[in-house]
Order: C-alpha cells, then structure tokens, then sequence
C-alpha cells in the first residue's frame, strides 16, 4: 500500500520536452525529496502525480493502480492524494476549520469516523500542526507560517495516500524554514504517509529526506539516500549542485590516487578515499568547501600555494575565494583560522 | 515483492481498461476549442463581414460604386470634418483634465480622494446623453445660465450656447476624461516612488523629475486613456445628436443614423460605407492604442503605491477649492438645472414655489405608455443582457486564462471587435445580419426587442469578459488546484470556491453590462421599432418633439435610479472586502 510508480514517463509541451523517460518509486512511507534548479522538470513530475497533467507516454501507479497513461487520465479529485503549494492556496472566503474539513466532506474513502465527527478530527490536526482553537479564524487572519501549517493540515486531514509538497517552505522567512522542517519531519513520523517532496533548496533535502532524486533539464541525475548525493556525487552537475564543489583540475593515477596539477612546480598526489568514478574522465576532483584547510604560507615550502581573494564572515565560519594559479576556489573555515585579504596560504585538501 | 506487484499490476491492467471513468483530456480540449470558435465567429465577426459585403454591392455586381459617390459628396466630408475636429478637440479637453486630476490624485496630499475619485467616475456610469440633456438646461439658449447672465445685467445677454461644435467639444470632453483619469491613475500608481526619489537624489529638480521621469513613464497609459477618449468621441451619438442634429451640424455617427432612418432605395448600402469609413478610423484608434499599451515600461504587475508622494503645503486649499468647484460645475450643476426643469410646470416659466409640480414625473411613469414600455424593455433587456454575458462571458474568461495560447488571443479579439468599433457601425451590422442570418432564412426577429437583445450581448460582452477575468486571475490556478486535489468534483468547486471567489469581478461586470445596456441609446435607436423602444430611444424621442419637461423628468429619474444603485454596490464591496482581504 501507500506507494507509487512511475515508469518511462516523458512529457512534453508543444516543442518543449520537459520529461525525459522518468523512472522512479516511491516506497510505503518513503519521503522523496525531488531536487533541481528551476526548470529542471520536478514541479512538473509532481503535477503528473498529482492529475493536473497527462503524461505524453509512460505510465503513473499509485497503489499497484494505473492512474494515468498517454491515453487517459484519473483526475485529481479521485487520486486521494494530499498536496501542500507553494502559494499554501487556501481558500480566502472559508474560516480554517472550512479549510481542513474541505476534504473530509468531498475526498473517497474518508475513514467513518473522521467524517461523523469532522470537528475532533479537523481540531486533532489543527493541535498536531500548532493552531489548536484557531477554527474561526479566516485565512487573512493568519501570519505567513500559519497558512502554511493550515494547508499542511489540510493535506493530512483525510490520510491520503500520498503526500505532495511543492517547494512549500520558500515562500516563509528563513528561521521560519528551519522550524517547519521539524514539523514536516515530526508529521511524517507521526503519519508514516509517503512524501514526495519538491524542492531547490539542497539543504531542506538533505535535511528531511530518506531518498533525494536530483534531476537536470527533465532528467534524473542521481537517486540515492542524502549522504551519498552529498558524498558521492556522481556528476559534476550534482557535485556543484549539493553543496557548491569547486572542480580542482589535474588527472587520475588510479581510482583512489588524484594527481593535483600545480603551475610551475610537479603534481601533487592526493588520497581520496570515497568512490568518486565518475570524475575520472573528467580529469577532476571535486572538493567541498568545507573539505579544504587553510595554513599560513611558508617560503620554500612544498604544496599548494592561494592568495585570499575574499573573505566573508558568517558568525560560525568564514567564507574564503582563493586564487589557486587560474582558477579561485571557495574555501569555508571556521574562525579560528583568520587571514586577511591578500594573505598567502597553504592550501591542504582532505578528500 | 517485486514480482508480486508486477503480477497484480498486469492483472489490474487487463481487467480495467474498459469500466474507468477517466477523462480523456486531449479530445475535450480540442472540442471546447471550437464549441468556443464557431459561435464566437457567428455572432462577432460574421455581422462585420455582412457590413463589409453590402458595402460593395452595387446593381452592377461588386464594386466600389457607392464609394465613390459617397467620397464625392461633400456632407460626407463635412460629417467626417466635424467627427475628427469633435473627437481630438475633446480628447485634448479630456487628457488636460484627466492627467491633472489623476497626478492630483495619485501624488499629493489633497484631501477628500475618495469622493473626488466617485464624482470623477460619475460621467462614465450617467449616460452621456443624459448628461448632454442637463448641460442644455444648464447652458442652452433658455439656461439657467444664459438666464442668470441676462437677470445680473438686466437685458437679455447669452453668455454660452452649448448648441453647435463647441459645445459638442466641451461636453464630449467632460464625458471621456474620466478613462484618461483611470488609466493615468493606474499608472502613476504603479511607478515606484524608488525612480524618482534616484532622480531626486542624482540632482533633478521636482520639475525635471516630472518632466524626464514621472511622464516619460506615464506616457503609455496617458496616451492610451487618451486614445480611449478618441475612439469613444467617434462613437458616441447621444451628444452629437442632441446638440448637433437642432444645430445642423452632422457627424459620422449622425449621418448614418439619418441614413438608415431615411430608408431610401441605397440607404444601406450609403450607411454601410459611412459606417466601413468610421470603423476604420476607430480601429485605426483602438490598434494604436494596444501597441502603446504593448511597449508600456511601467510593470503592469508591479504593486501599487498609494502613499502620498508630494506635500502641497499651502497650495492645499486651492487644489482642492479648484477640484471641488471643477466637479461643481461639471457634474453637479448641470444636473441640478436638468431636475429644476423636469420641476417646472411649462417649460420657459421661473423657478418659483407656485410653478413647481410633480405631474411631469407622474405623467412619465403613469399615464405615457411608451414610457412605461420603454421601462419594461429596458429593464428586461438589462437583466437578460446582464444574466447572458455574466454566464457565458464568465466562463469565456475561464477558458481564456486557462489557455494562453493564439487560438484565445484571436477570440479575445474577435469577441472585442463589437465593442470597439462605433455602436453605429454595430448597430447596422447587427441589422443586415439578423433580418437573414442564413440566406433563405428569416427568422423574424428584426424590430422586435430580441434583435435589440442580440446586439447587446454581442456588443457588452466583452466587458463582462474583461472584468471577470481580473478576479480569475487575482484568485490563481492553485486555488482551484488545491480544491480539485482535495477531492472537489466539478459542481463543488465551482459552486463552494471558484463563484464566491469570482464574485467581485463577475458582479463588477455585471453591475456594468446592466447599467450600461439600460440606459444605451446609440443601437437601440437604429433597431428599435413600436413596442421595442427603450428609455433611450423615449428621452431622445421626447427632446426630438420638443417635449422637455418629459426628457428631463425620465432622465432625473435615471440619474437618481443610478446613484441609488451605485450606492449599494459601493457598500456591497466595501463589505466584502472587509470579510476576504481582513
């Protein structure tokens, strides 16, 4: 139960391709994040899932259901499926409590005693969301994070089969953003729904997600859980992606040996430890900001030599751009080590 | 597992393709597109092509016969003369007064906006031949004014006539400002205050900010308001017909109505030439007026900014003195004048208690049964009107915005054809079109009050269209979307979100299509014929047989029947804006 497939779905509009032969599962109680700059066909995907569109060939199952395939189409009112948007897409002229009972009233298959008793069961969300007692309230009446936790509650009211969240958390301020995660997190645990998750911000995915699906220009780039997208990369799309790798040029001895090209002087060898193949015929190494260490340059000394480009403090670390040779690389520090514009350093890779 | 599912899902395959109830959307898709195109090119473009045929049959086949005979007459060039010099006079008029009012209005701390703003709404809700009507008992040879001067210096003196050109002009002109006054509103609101206060900054002087930054910016809503003015300065006939036709003075619009009226052997043929001449000139306006609207640099998207942007310290007062006396003048006098008559027991006596009487009011909602015809008519007529464009133009509008795509855009066009051009030119092809829609059919509709009907959706829908589709936008796909995935079927939807939600825009139209078609004159009085009179056609025919206490009566009793109506709808709004927007 509770989960969903799609197999070689390709849609297009008019010239444009926006799907390209997609393939993906989402398992029983699974939270799927869908990662991907703008246009990358994830907004679209979850629209396909939704009903709102036909795929142009393929097929969509939502509980070992056929749903839709180029032919036809379930529409959305009768996929049982709970979905937050980004614009949370509340109804203006109904109070909060119209609001959540909407689906109770109108979605199949509600549980019996949901619909005979929709108050407890709209109050009973309303308290797992943080707005116990705010039924009367109108839509216009609430703060920006308010609405969003109404349309969560509204998505849920019913148990849907699954639960669709386009990019639902960029419109809210960023401390906001961080505490809703823990309430996305808290409700999944809470409901064991299975989540397809729409997002471009890397961070929330890697945050929340069981399984990331990082896609480019209507294509899946990668699936695989938060700690392999973030530390196995398999291209260098996802590597610059999640989490802004700098490309260090140079070439490969073997599989685990990266040799450093360093201008005027010979290559440096260095050990990398994780699986990074895929790199290989590109002829880099991608490094994390966060995986280079800065040291204070001696004369006469065998490494790497940068010149500090820039520096940002951010309260907990520094930013730094570093000019290595031709390329500038982006260095991220904590603040016990400080240099200043124009310093030389070191720098150490710990790949 | 995995081949458990694949088993199940082959087996669910087989079994169900048959009994889904799953739309298939392409299909539908295309069939609503040409359920939209048929009827949209039957009722809107067909009637123009009518006109456009007639127009070049001559006895001899096709050809250009009636052309040039027409071209070659002089009171076709003198109608054409005084059409242009009436319609960019009083645009001038209109862009002088609207522009000044709206920067008023937009940037500084006058006071009393809302009430300036309704006073300034007044001439396009009052029809303008009403108003035309009150400016000749204001400012005709009889008028108050006229009368006033005459008592001040003790001999008779005529200080204005508002009979003839210029007065055509100026009532032309205090009739359109107020669409140069909206749509320069909404731009000055929408540039942000931001550029002007960098020009500010960089060293420009509040004249030189005005003059390289605020109207530069402007211009396209300016020009467009007074293109608007242009095109309804060709259309308009009540004005030109009041106070041109006694004065001699013959415009497009006029010259085809004494055409058709005229009924002789080429009658139609010679209207429809005048008319093809006049639709020309004012598409000419309306395509002008859209590539202006096209290359306009304010953000149409952009929020508006109401906060006040000049203080006009002590100049304060005489703004709003100056304001205040201008809507004096203009509105409010020449109504009160036009009640005065409709007061007076024969028309010439004093304004005096023992003159005054009721029965004129009496006898136009009593004993006249024209009158009483022409209320009933006009009445059905807005109410049909107004039920017919709300249904189908609403959901035209729904159509249009669901589907960006050329298809839309070309009906959009087609279905403001009707609108844009002159209700002459509508109202004759309405006429050559209804009397045998398809040759060898005649349904028998010409002179009876549906023909009127007809041409009333056609021409208003349109507005309708347009103001449902600003709520349709304001509420947004995801509103609908989150409805639909929440389990609403098709009733529910509509029915529970997307009506209540449209409301203010559907009922704006509304409110809209049934004023106007209610008190329409230029149409009704081509198509009207005993027992399909509208009030329209009764105040005019009053004011043609000379009978003015009757015109003004019936036209005080319109004017008051719209402030009353225009009162509950401001209040309507206000309350639901205070329950949806908090």
């Amino acid at each position: 139960m509770n989960e969903a497939r799609v197999m070689g779905v390709s849609k297009r509009f008019g010239e444009v391709v926006a799907l390209h032969r997609i393939d993906l599962h989402i398992g029983k109680g699974e939270f799927v994040a869908l990662l991907g700059p703008s246009g990358c066909g994830k907004t679209t995907l979850l629209r396909l899932l939704a009903g709102f569109e036909s795929p142009s060939s393929g097929e969509i199952w939502l509980n070992q259901e056929l749903v839709a395939d180029q032919d036809r189409r379930m529409p959305p009112e009768q996929r049982r499926i709970g979905m937050v948007f980004q614009s949370f897409a509340l109804w203006p002229h109904l109070t909060v409590y119209e609001n959540v009972a909407f689906p109770l009233r109108h979605q199949q298959h509600v549980p019996e005693e949901y619909k005979q008793n929709p108050r407890a069961r709209v109050a009973q969300m309303l308290e797992m969301v943080g707005l116990g007692g705010m039924e009367k309230r109108y839509p216009s009446q609430l703060s920006g994070g308010q609405k969003q936790r109404v349309a969560l509650a509204r998505a849920i009211v019913f148990n849907p089969t699954l639960l669709l969240m386009d990019e639902p958390l960029s419109s809210l301020d960023a401390e906001l953003r961080i505490q809703m995660r823990k309430e996305i997190q808290h409700i999944h645990r809470e409901l064991g729904t299975s989540i397809v998750y729409v997002t471009h911000d890397q961070s929330e995915a890697l945050a929340m997600a069981d399984k990331i699906i990082v896609m480019r220009g209507g294509r899946v780039e990668q699936v695989g859980t938060p700690h392999e997208i973030y530390y196995e990369p398999q291209s260098p799309f996802v590597a610059k992606f999640v989490g802004r790798a700098n490309f260090v040029k140079g070439s490969w001895a073997d599989s685990s040996t990266f040799l450093l090209e360093r201008e005027g002087q010979t290559s440096l060898p260095v050990r990398v430890s994780q699986d990074l193949t895929p790199f290989q015929r590109e002829q880099v190494l991608p490094v994390r900001p966060d995986q280079i260490r800065l040291h204070p340059w001696q004369e006469g000394q065998d490494g790497v030599k940068g010149r500090v480009q820039h520096v940002q403090f951010q309260g907990r670390e520094l930013l730094y751009s570093i000019q290595v040779g031709e390329e500038e690389w982006e260095v991220s520090t904590d603040i016990a080590t400080r240099f200043a514009y124009g310093d030389q350093v070191a720098v150490e890779l710990v790949v | 597992m995995a081949t458990n599912w694949q088993t199940t899902l082959t087996k669910r395959q087989a079994e169900g393709r048959q009994q889904r109830l799953w739309t298939a959307p392409i299909p539908m898709e295309k069939a609503a597109g040409w359920l939209v195109l048929l009827p949209v090119a039957f009722f809107f473009v067909y009637p123009l092509w009518k006109l456009v045929i007639l127009s070049v049959k001559t006895e001899a086949g096709l050809g250009l016969g009636i052309f040039s005979e027409l071209l070659a007459d002089a009171r076709t060039w003198s109608a054409v003369y005084h059409s242009l010099t009436a319609a960019v006079l009083s645009t001038v008029l209109a862009l002088v007064i609207g522009v000044s009012l709206a920067w008023l209005c937009a940037y500084t701390d006058i006071r009393f906006k809302g009430a300036i703003h309704v006073m300034a709404m007044l001439p396009l809700l009052i029809p303008s031949y009403v108003m035309t009507l009150a400016w000749t008992q204001m400012a005709g040879p009889a008028g108050v004014l006229n009368r006033f001067a005459s008592w001040l210096m003790g001999f008779p003196v005529e200080l204005w006539n508002v009979y003839g050109l210029d007065g055509i002009i100026v009532v032309m002109g205090l009739s359109h400002y107020p669409l140069v006054y909206m749509l320069t509103l909404s731009v000055l609101y929408r540039i942000p205050k931001e550029l002007e206060w960098a020009a500010r900054s960089s060293g420009a002087s509040s004249r030189n900010v005005l003059r390289q930054v605020t109207l530069p910016l402007a211009l396209p809503g300016i020009a467009s308001g007074g293109l608007l003015a242009f095109i309804s300065g060709l259309d308009n006939f009540g004005i030109p017909a009041f106070l041109g036709i006694p004065a001699g003075i013959p415009v497009l619009s006029t010259l085809i109505y004494e055409q058709v009226i005229g009924f002789g052997p080429s009658a139609f043929g010679r209207a429809s030439v005048l008319s093809i001449l006049l639709g020309i000139i004012a598409l000419g306006g309306t395509g002008l007026q859209w590539l202006l609207l096209r290359k306009s640099r304010v953000d149409q998207t952009s929020a508006e900014d109401r906060s006040v942007r000049y203080t006009l310290g002590k100049k304060r007062f005489l703004a709003e003195g100056a304001v205040g006396l201008f809507l004096l003048i203009t509105s409010f006098l020449p109504l009160l004048s036009m009640a005065s008559t409709a007061f007076i027991k024969a028309y010439g006596l004093p304004f005096l208690a023992e003159n005054l009487t009721w029965k004129h009011f009496l006898f136009v909602l009593r004993d006249h049964a024209g009158t009483r015809e022409a209320l009933g008519n006009s009445l059905m007529l807005a109410g049909l009107t107004g039920a017919l464009c709300l249904v189908v133009g609403t959901l035209f509008a729904y159509w249009r915005v669901q589907r960006p795509h050329k298809l839309g855009k070309m009906l959009e066009g087609a279905v403001s054809l009707p609108y844009a051009l002159p209700g002459m030119v509508v109202g004759l092809a309405m006429i050559l079109t209804w009397m045998e829609p398809i040759p060898g059919w005649q349904p028998g509709i010409y002179g009876t009050v549906w023909m009127i009907l007809i041409a009333y959706v056609t021409r208003f829908f349109i507005l309708q269209v347009k103001s449902s589709t600003v709520s349709i936008l304001q509420v947004g796909r995801e509103v609908e979307e989150a409805a639909r995935i929440s389990g609403g079927k098709l009733w529910t939807r509509w029915g529970r979100i997307l009506l209540p939600l449209y409301a203010p825009g559907m009922l704006t139209g509304l409110f809209l299509v049934m004023l106007t078609a209610f008190t329409e004159l230029t149409i009704s009085s081509l198509l009207w014929s005993s027992g399909s009179q509208t009030i329209g056609v009764v105040i005019f025919g009053f004011e043609q047989a000379g009978s003015t206490t009757l015109s003004t009566a019936l036209s005080t009793l319109i004017v008051t029947a719209i402030l009353i109506l225009l009162a509950i709808g401001g209040l309507w709004k206000r309350y639901w804006q205070r329950r949806v927007e908090g």
